[in-house]
């Protein structure tokens, strides 16, 4: 039976069989824009790991004096028309007295020439191996004899050409980081909700015997127990089970939990209905008392003789109902709007709009990863482990989950360009990063800050936008080639 | 039927609750609130403070706060603004119809120019046609809203410069002057005609990217449908080509289409999103930036539900429109 593994079935047919990975990366490969994103996007996350070292100024350098400098000009020929080595001119400001605006002009007396690798502003790489290496520069550079602004600075005099490369580590990761959170929110959430959709949960369990609960006493085994005034409760229920299922400990631990969350709400309602009925009279103050009051009878009518139990699925899933009820940009403003007014170091900022990025997004993750779930629960192989006495992780995590793995790998790439182009607005609108950071965003916001007529004459600084206009381009159509080439249906 | 509606409808009160309260706690987040400006205002004592905190409800416990703005709203009331100083709903009312201009324009923008597109680019697939829209919708899907109104303006600019003349206006919503009249003393028609003309480069921005995504559902549908069964019988008993694409195939793709109308319900007042930033337009987005700032409370409550409120009733109109439109639908 052996030689079975060894002989290929189809080797007859003059085929190879492939797995389901081989196929789909052929199809990954033979589309035709797959590979000019993948090109386009190595070069982009390249150029931002070693921004340092491309941009020939530091992130925050900035020169007071040279704002909204134009692009420095490159020049490859001398005045002659002779090749040389490029090289640029001095920029120098005045102002221009007849419309008191400033202006910059070329003072090409002296000639400073681009040499590259060479040593510059000295900077860490990959924040911890001391360098000073950078692509382009010379010596004039560090001494800032000239300046060499190739797409021209924004309004504190910094250079774009830098800022663009060090922008796009915050915008090129934060979207990739925010999908890994919103994905691993949405596996654990989805997988949960779908795993144990059906089966319910106690989030109450009163402590007494309901009165309309009498059982008809006469010699049916348990009775006595059952009439009890104590032990007749769902409480001493509940206890009976998890003794008989040897799980004490998990039972009371809930139990905990569950009276310590009824405890806070009946707490925070109380409070509530005091406050509101100080403010409100007439008509309001007692259709207030009513609604107060009975909500608050409700609960201590469940904590005394009541039984409550909810399906987890059915709570989750209202749960991203309900996010989904917001209008997705409405919430993302808000939410980063209302933290933005807080000051906090940019690390910490990167990690609020990551989070509120991944906050906003999980909850359509989680309903679709919990429809698969649904579905893969109930597979052979799912059944066979469970069978084998896997426990609840296990069986999720490495046997339903990996499942899904194809759906997750779209997803995620179809998700990126959206919490790039997500980040990208709030940080233009001034809610997401913020100065001395930078992020495309954030660099063109510039643009519109200086007021409208102003635009057609910095035109270079549109160039951020031109950035997250292709960065979004190519993980869309990454995106789009992945689904082809993991789409199980397609035939080639 | 009905039983379906009424418990879709019943489902749809803790969603709002739920929402809207978590609209309640996202802004309480904010540090301090209204009134904490004013303590850094000399003109304004202390006790005076306290008296605004007072009269707003902001010396409550937030919970106080929520139940006194759902009580409100109970009764049609959204409560008031604290940095206008009057009735939310006054305050909001014309900013949502400003957006509302742009909003119904780009939306009819959207369907008049992407289901034609869709359908030519589903029946002649791979042609150079086909390949430039597809190209377009990818362009459409990519471009940022804000970079996009950005290069529009930076375009109405280059016209100005090039033509000496406003051929298209530079952001705004009205000009001052209609032929040296004051804009709300000119006919109505003319100052309708002045709103539009500023509205057109809006328009255009704020429906690309919904007209390269319906350009791409449509073109999907068409491809669908096309490769059905029942088209091929009705190729086979003989029937005309365009009997087949304008009554078998059209009418089957638009389905999906015509189900999602009830998506735009929320839309229609949710405001037309960055456009309106950019391109100064006077709409519900610039407002609700300015009162988060100014942690203005009650607009973004008011803005908030009734986004949420039509949202809901949005979705389940879809539902409800799909059945109506696609028999095979049934919804027990």
């Amino acid at each position: 039976m052996s030689d079975i593994h060894d002989t290929n079935l189809r080797e007859g047919l003059g085929e190879r069989s492939q797995s389901y990975w081989q196929k789909a990366w052929m199809r990954f490969r033979r589309h035709p824009f797959a590979r000019w994103a993948s090109v386009v996007l190595l070069v982009l996350y390249s150029l931002a790991l070693f921004a340092d070292f491309v941009g020939p100024y530091p992130e925050a350098k900035s020169f007071r004096k040279l704002q909204f400098v134009p692009p420095t000009k490159v020049y490859f020929k001398t005045e002659d028309g002779r090749w040389t080595r490029p090289y640029v001119c001095k920029v120098e400001r005045s102002r221009n007295l007849r419309t008191f605006k400033l202006e910059f002009k070329e003072n090409c007396e002296e000639k400073y020439p681009i040499y590259f690798f060479v040593k510059g502003y000295p900077y860490k790489f990959l924040g911890f191996i001391p360098m000073d290496l950078h692509l382009m520069g010379g010596p004039w550079l560090v001494e800032e004899k000239a300046y060499l602004f190739l797409w021209g600075t924004d309004d504190f005099g910094r250079d774009m050409f830098s800022r663009i490369w060090f922008g796009a580590r915050i915008s090129l990761t934060i979207g990739i980081l925010a999908t890994i959170v919103a994905l691993l929110i949405g596996i654990t959430m989805g997988g949960i909700s779908g795993y144990y959709a059906g089966s319910r949960v106690h989030i109450v369990r009163g402590l007494f015997r309901p009165p309309q609960k009498r059982h008809a006493a006469s010699g049916e085994e348990g009775a006595a127990q059952q009439n009890g005034f104590f032990s007749g409760g769902a409480l001493a229920e509940g206890w009976r089970e998890a003794v008989h299922e040897r799980r004490v400990p998990v039972f009371l631990v809930g139990l905990v939990l569950q009276y310590a969350f009824w405890g806070a709400a009946t707490a925070v309602l109380y409070t509530t209905m005091q406050g509101f009925l100080s403010i409100s009279e007439g008509l309001e103050r007692y259709l207030a008392m009513l609604v107060f009051g009975g909500l608050l009878g409700t609960m201590v009518w469940m904590f005394l003789f009541g039984r409550l139990a909810v399906d987890v699925d059915d709570l989750i899933m209202r749960t991203t109902e309900i996010l989904a009820a917001i209008p997705g940009l409405f919430l993302l403003i808000i939410l980063s709007g209302m933290l933005a007014q807080y000051d906090m170091p940019s690390s910490t900022r990167f990690l609020l709009v990551l989070t509120i990025l991944a906050f906003v997004g999980w909850g359509g993750l989680a309903r679709n990863i919990r429809g698969f779930v649904l579905q893969l629960r109930e597979m052979e192989y799912a059944q066979a482990a469970k069978a084998l006495g896997a426990g609840d992780t296990r069986i999720l995590f490495r046997h339903i989950i990996p499942g899904t793995l194809g759906y997750l790998i779209v997803v995620a790439s179809l998700a990126i360009p959206g919490y790039i182009l997500a980040e990208s607005g709030l940080s233009f609108l001034g809610l997401g990063i913020q100065e001395p950071s930078s992020s495309w965003g954030l660099l063109l916001s510039k643009a519109q800050q200086i007021g409208i007529s102003a635009i057609k004459e910095r035109p270079w600084l549109f160039i951020p936008g031109f950035f997250i206009f292709v960065s979004i381009l190519t993980y869309n159509y990454l995106g789009d080639a992945l689904r082809d080439a993991l789409d199980p249906r397609a035939e080639h | 039927m009905t039983a379906y509606i009424l418990r879709r409808f019943l489902h749809l009160i803790p969603t709002f609750l739920g929402a809207t309260f978590l609209a309640f706690l996202v802004i309480q987040l904010a540090p301090g609130d209204f009134i904490t400006r004013l303590e850094l205002d000399p003109s304004y004592d202390r006790a005076q403070i306290e008296n605004f905190r007072r009269l707003f409800g902001l010396d409550q416990p937030f919970t106080v706060q929520y139940a006194k703005w759902l009580s409100g709203f109970m009764k049609g009331y959204l409560g008031l603004s604290l940095s206008y100083q009057t009735d939310v709903w006054h305050v909001l009312k014309p900013r949502i119809l400003n957006s509302m201009v742009l909003v119904v324009s780009s939306i009819v923008f959207i369907y008049v120019v992407s289901i034609p597109i869709g359908i030519y680019s589903a029946l002649r697939q791979y042609s150079w046609g086909d390949r430039f829209w597809t190209s377009f919708a990818f362009f459409g899907l990519a471009v940022p809203n804000f970079f996009f109104a950005l290069l529009m303006l930076y375009f109405a600019l280059w016209l100005k410069d090039t033509f000496g003349h406003e051929i298209f206006p530079i952001g705004g919503m009205r000009s001052l002057y209609i032929d040296g009249v004051d804009f709300f003393q000119a006919p109505k028609w003319r100052q309708w005609l002045d709103v539009m003309w500023h509205a057109v480069l809006p328009v255009i921005v704020a429906g690309t990217a919904g007209t390269a995504g319906l350009t791409r559902v449509m073109r999907t549908q068409m491809l669908e449908t096309k490769m059905q069964d029942y088209v091929r019988t009705a190729r086979a008993k003989g029937l005309s080509e365009r009997v087949v694409i304008y009554k078998h195939i059209l009418r089957n793709a638009v389905i999906p289409i015509i189900a999602s109308i009830g998506f735009l319900l929320p839309e229609l007042f949710g405001g037309a999103g960055f456009v309106e930033v950019v391109m100064a337009w006077p709409g519900l987005t610039p407002m609700i930036l300015d009162a988060i700032f100014s942690i203005d409370v009650y607009i973004l409550m008011g803005s908030i539900s009734i986004s949420v409120v039509l949202l809901m009733i949005g979705n389940l109109l879809s539902d409800l429109l799909l059945a109506w439109v696609d028999p095979r639908i049934r919804y027990s």
